[in-house]
């Protein structure tokens, strides 16, 4: 009795545990159901914001010659064919160029696939006509895309519609990673199988056994932990995909999901990544071998890393190519061809990754948009970025500092640093941003976080304080003597000359163009270093320096883009414009979200800042810059600085000509003395950029109130250039009388018209 | 006192009437070996010889220019045409950056500063109209009718703003430089 109600309660248990196991298994797809299906449903994609450099403009006139055409097509990787067959594509016959072009998002519009020949004749284009052999006045090529704004883990992709999938992708990937994906329900027991045998035999994991659905469901919804309850999980989840969606849709979502490669913190999912990653370009202009290689990537994007392990690439893209042969999807004579190719993938350099200007950008973006919004939302960025500038300056930089190491070697080995920011000035668009002489390297951003002393790069806005008083003018004779300046703290103050000696009287374009601190310090304190403070943050320094003599000579610490946003005010004239990195901000449908526009706000008298502005090319034709004309040539004028601090601890320069403004630090990052000036350090830096640009002079024309004459540079005294030795030209206020060289000009000082007028002027006022 | 007035006018009415000298780049120096980058410490100022004046002398009076008269060149000006229409349609976000692309090509082109104010005077950002029209002045030096074109602008931008004394005197400017 008591045996057989045992028996029964046993029986009972068991049922009940039977039924627990069913309903929970029941309660188990229910559950993985209603995470799988929902969020697999408004399937949503984490879409980093991409970011894009500015297009290249072309028009008549411009100076581009074939070979640098050819150059910014390379770029955008374009490739060269015999005859245009499809976007991505072109043509050159001599110093004709035929472009296929691609269909381009814009900031404004989207421009549709077309052709335009491009007519090249004396280094400039002469002319372009579109497919119908019309003529037009402009055509912008592709912005490339620089990278994009990824979230903290890291994911990175490009979502591709099935329309933008080349069709031998599917098929190859279910040649080689599951070729019963058409049939099977998610799961396939057989290859499972063949799998397990595999491994055992060789034992260790040779074969997998997953289908792509299985692939899929790992990647969006699990970890990497081999568990067997994790593989069950996988098992059930794939099967839940299958019965709930198509073959089509899981396949577009396999592409777009994989895991394809890493470049440092940022994991590239997706062959439209990818695709861009390894090659350059988009996905629906792959060839066969470079498929073929996407594809042999998947099984283990480090291991088959085409850049870092090419043969063990190769090999087993070669292996992708003869098993779609194998399978008939090619032909033997096409996979054979396809694998006499070279793997074809970019190097980093021309792949374009610019850390630095990214930062930038990402800087810019944050003060508006919430983190989710730009590494999410899949915005579009349109930049002010030059690519080509930005790779001549990493050139320069690089080249420059290493040049510098071999001359001067350090006990400890340290390396110099630098940076530069480059600018358009009338548009205040920053062009490129230079961190550091690791361009690639996501580091400490110089460019934008490196405050240091800048030295005579002050000198400009003492200049411009003094005159803006209507108290000088470039002929002004002033004194460089030796002065004592007694300071707040019972401190005396007493500024040497970078020689140490003093000059005596000079006039203010020869203490500018020399920097002779003496001259400087009794013009800045005659001005006062509260003007002189005030016309900083006037020219864009968004905080109110320190007021200390010092500031004179530029005690202050700066980072390269303040300097670069106070030098863009006096090259653009007089007119303060904010600098941007970003011009427009584009929804994922295009709608625009955010421009911002061109903004100019005049900060001082544009000719006042004239008249300095041709100081400032004395500095480079006469003074302590003039060793950019070891570089460049002599018909071009630039304006320029040069800045050096106390101890040789940074070597600036900053100048510009017509159409780019850079800005240069060269030091090192520990702060120690470099023993390096201005000129030896930072201006090689900028000369070897500005060499290799299209250089425009600064040439401005001379403002109506001023009148353009010369003096003696030693004295001052107003002359011909016949008539003295040591002539410099200036520019003056129409009204100055400036003292003259006896028998050279008449002295207007002398002068009854002049004199008359003076005196009545002095009766009016 | 009459005679002295007589003269002061006959000096002020010959400086007004003096055109504007272009600016040429004066005759370079050869660099002075001491000065080039790849020395350690440079040469201090004082010890530089002065220059040898190695070419021909710029004309010691500059001839007297004609006025000038800005234009745009055809790429600049079919993007101007696009923003016309562009701001007739109302669209006067997507005219201000076609305009901004004529200026990365011309960036020196007073006519362009003026256009983009146009622009900005349309959407009644009067602030920007009047800053860009003075920019646009400030480079349309020689030229009266740019000067009075840019002058126009101010007064509409002062006008708007509800500065009727000074948008009166911006006008009288631009018709003393260019009447109607």
């Amino acid at each position: 009795m008591a045996r057989s109600r045992r028996t029964r309660r046993l029986r009972r248990i068991l049922l009940v545990g039977a039924l627990i196991a069913i309903l929970a298994d029941a309660l188990l797809i229910v559950y993985l159901d209603r995470i799988v299906t929902p969020q697999f449903e408004g399937r949503r994609w984490t879409l980093p914001a991409q970011v894009y450099a500015q297009p290249l403009e072309l028009y008549a006139g411009l100076a581009l010659p074939a070979d640098a055409l050819e150059q910014e097509l390379a770029r955008l990787h374009y490739v060269p064919v015999d005859a245009l067959t499809r976007p991505g594509t072109y043509h050159r016959s001599g110093s004709r160029i035929d472009v296929a072009t691609r269909r381009v998002q814009f900031a404004e519009e989207i421009r549709e696939a077309g052709t335009i020949s491009v007519i090249t004749g004396a280094g400039v284009i002469q002319r372009l006509r579109d497919s119908s052999g019309n003529e037009v006045p402009l055509f912008r090529l592709d912005p490339l895309l620089i990278g994009s704004i990824f979230p903290i883990h890291g994911e990175d992709r490009i979502v591709v519609s099935p329309a933008e999938v080349p069709l031998l992708l599917p098929a190859a990937l279910k040649v080689v990673e599951d070729r019963k994906f058409d049939t099977h329900h998610g799961v396939d027991p057989e290859a499972i199988m063949r799998a397990a045998w595999v491994n055992l035999r060789a034992g260790s994991i040779e074969q997998g056994g997953s289908t792509l659905t299985q692939q899929l469901v790992r990647s969006y919804f699990l970890d990497d932990r081999q568990t067997l309850w994790r593989k069950i999980k996988e098992a059930l989840m794939a099967i839940i995909l299958e019965a709930r969606f198509d073959k089509a849709d899981l396949m577009n979502a396999y592409i777009n999901e994989i895991y394809l490669g890493q470049d440092g913190e940022r994991a590239i999912h997706g062959f439209g990544l990818a695709s861009r990653f390894y090659f350059g370009k988009p996905l629906d202009e792959l060839e066969l071998h470079e498929i073929a290689l996407l594809v042999a990537i998947v099984r283990g994007p480090s291991y088959y890393d085409p850049r870092l392990h090419p043969e063990r690439a190769r090999a087993r893209r070669d292996l992708v190519l003869r098993q779609l042969a194998h399978f008939h999807v090619i032909t033997d004579e096409v996979a054979q061809r396809a694998s006499a190719r070279a793997l074809g993938v970019t190097t980093r350099v021309t792949a374009g990754y610019y850390p630095a200007y990214l930062d930038f950008v990402r800087r810019t973006l944050r003060r508006d948009y919430r983190e989710e919004d730009l590494t999410e939302a899949g915005l579009k960025v349109f930049t002010s970025l030059d690519p080509r500038v930005q790779a001549l300056g990493e050139q320069a930089l690089v080249d420059e500092l290493t040049r510098l190491d071999r001359q001067r070697k350090t006990r400890d080995g340290a390396q110099l640093e630098g940076a530069i920011v480059v600018t358009a000035p009338q548009s205040g668009d920053v062009i490129a941003v230079i961190g550091g002489r690791e361009v690639g390297f996501d580091g400490f951003n110089r460019a934008l976080d490196a405050h240091r002393s800048i030295g005579s790069l002050a000198k400009p806005m003492v200049y411009l304080a003094a005159l803006e008083t209507g108290r000088y003018n470039a002929a002004t004779i002033v004194m460089d003597e030796p002065i004592e300046v007694k300071l707040a703290g019972g401190q005396v103050w007493k500024p040497e000359n970078f020689t140490q000696e003093s000059y005596g009287p000079v006039p203010l374009t020869r203490a500018f163009a020399d920097s002779l601190n003496l001259a400087t310090v009794h013009v800045g304190l005659d001005v006062g270093v509260k003007r002189i403070a005030a016309t900083f943050q006037r020219l864009g320094l968004e905080r109110m320096p320190e007021l200390n003599p010092a500031l004179i000579l530029g005690s202050l610490d700066l980072a390269p883009i303040e300097v670069a946003q106070l030098f863009n005010s006096l090259a653009n004239g007089g007119f303060r414009t904010p600098l941007r990195a970003v011009r427009t901000v584009i929804a994922a449908d295009g709608t625009a979200l955010k421009a911002f526009p061109l903004q100019v706000t005049p900060v001082a008298d544009s000719a006042t800042v004239y008249q300095l502005n041709r100081m400032l090319t004395k500095v480079t034709q006469r003074g302590t810059g003039r060793a950019v004309y070891s570089r460049l040539s002599p018909d071009i004028v630039v304006a320029g600085k040069t800045g050096t601090s106390s101890e040789f601890r940074d070597s600036w320069f900053a100048g510009f000509t017509g159409s780019h403004l850079a800005i240069v630090w060269v030091g090192y990052d520990d702060n120690r003395p470099t023993g390096l000036t201005g000129a030896a350090g930072a201006l090689s830096v900028w000369a070897n950029l500005m060499q290799r640009l299209p250089l425009t002079s600064w040439d401005e024309p001379v403002p109506e109130s001023l009148r353009e004459t010369w003096i003696e540079y030693q004295t001052g005294l107003e002359t011909r250039p016949t008539c003295s030795e040591d002539v410099v030209s200036i520019v003056v206020p129409r009204e100055a009388v400036l003292p003259a060289r006896h028998g050279c000009v008449e002295d207007k000082s002398g002068d009854f018209t002049t004199r008359a007028k003076q005196w009545l002027e002095g009766i009016i006022h | 006192m009459a005679r002295m007035l007589a003269l002061f006018c006959a000096a002020a009415l010959l400086s007004a009437c003096q055109l504007p000298n272009p600016y040429r780049p004066p005759p370079q120096q050869q660099p002075v070996p001491g000065g080039t980058p790849s020395l350690p410490s440079p040469t201090p100022p004082v010890q530089i010889p002065p220059p040898v004046e190695s070419q021909p002398a710029p004309p010691e009076v500059p001839p007297p220019q004609p006025p000038r008269s800005y234009e745009l060149g055809a790429a600049a000006r079919s993007l101007v045409e696009q923003a016309h229409a562009q701001a007739a349609a109302g669209n006067y976000a997507v005219a201000a950056s076609s305009i901004e692309r004529a200026l990365r090509i011309e960036p020196n082109n007073p006519l362009l500063w003026i256009e983009l104010g146009q622009v900005r005077q349309s959407e009644a950002n009067y602030v920007q109209a009047e800053n860009l029209a003075r920019k646009g002045l400030s480079l349309a030096s020689g030229d009266p009718r740019t000067q009075a074109s840019a002058w126009r602008l101010i007064a509409q931008a002062l006008q708007g703003r509800g500065r009727g004394p000074e948008a009166s005197e911006a006008h009288a400017r631009a018709d003393a430089l260019a009447p109607h």
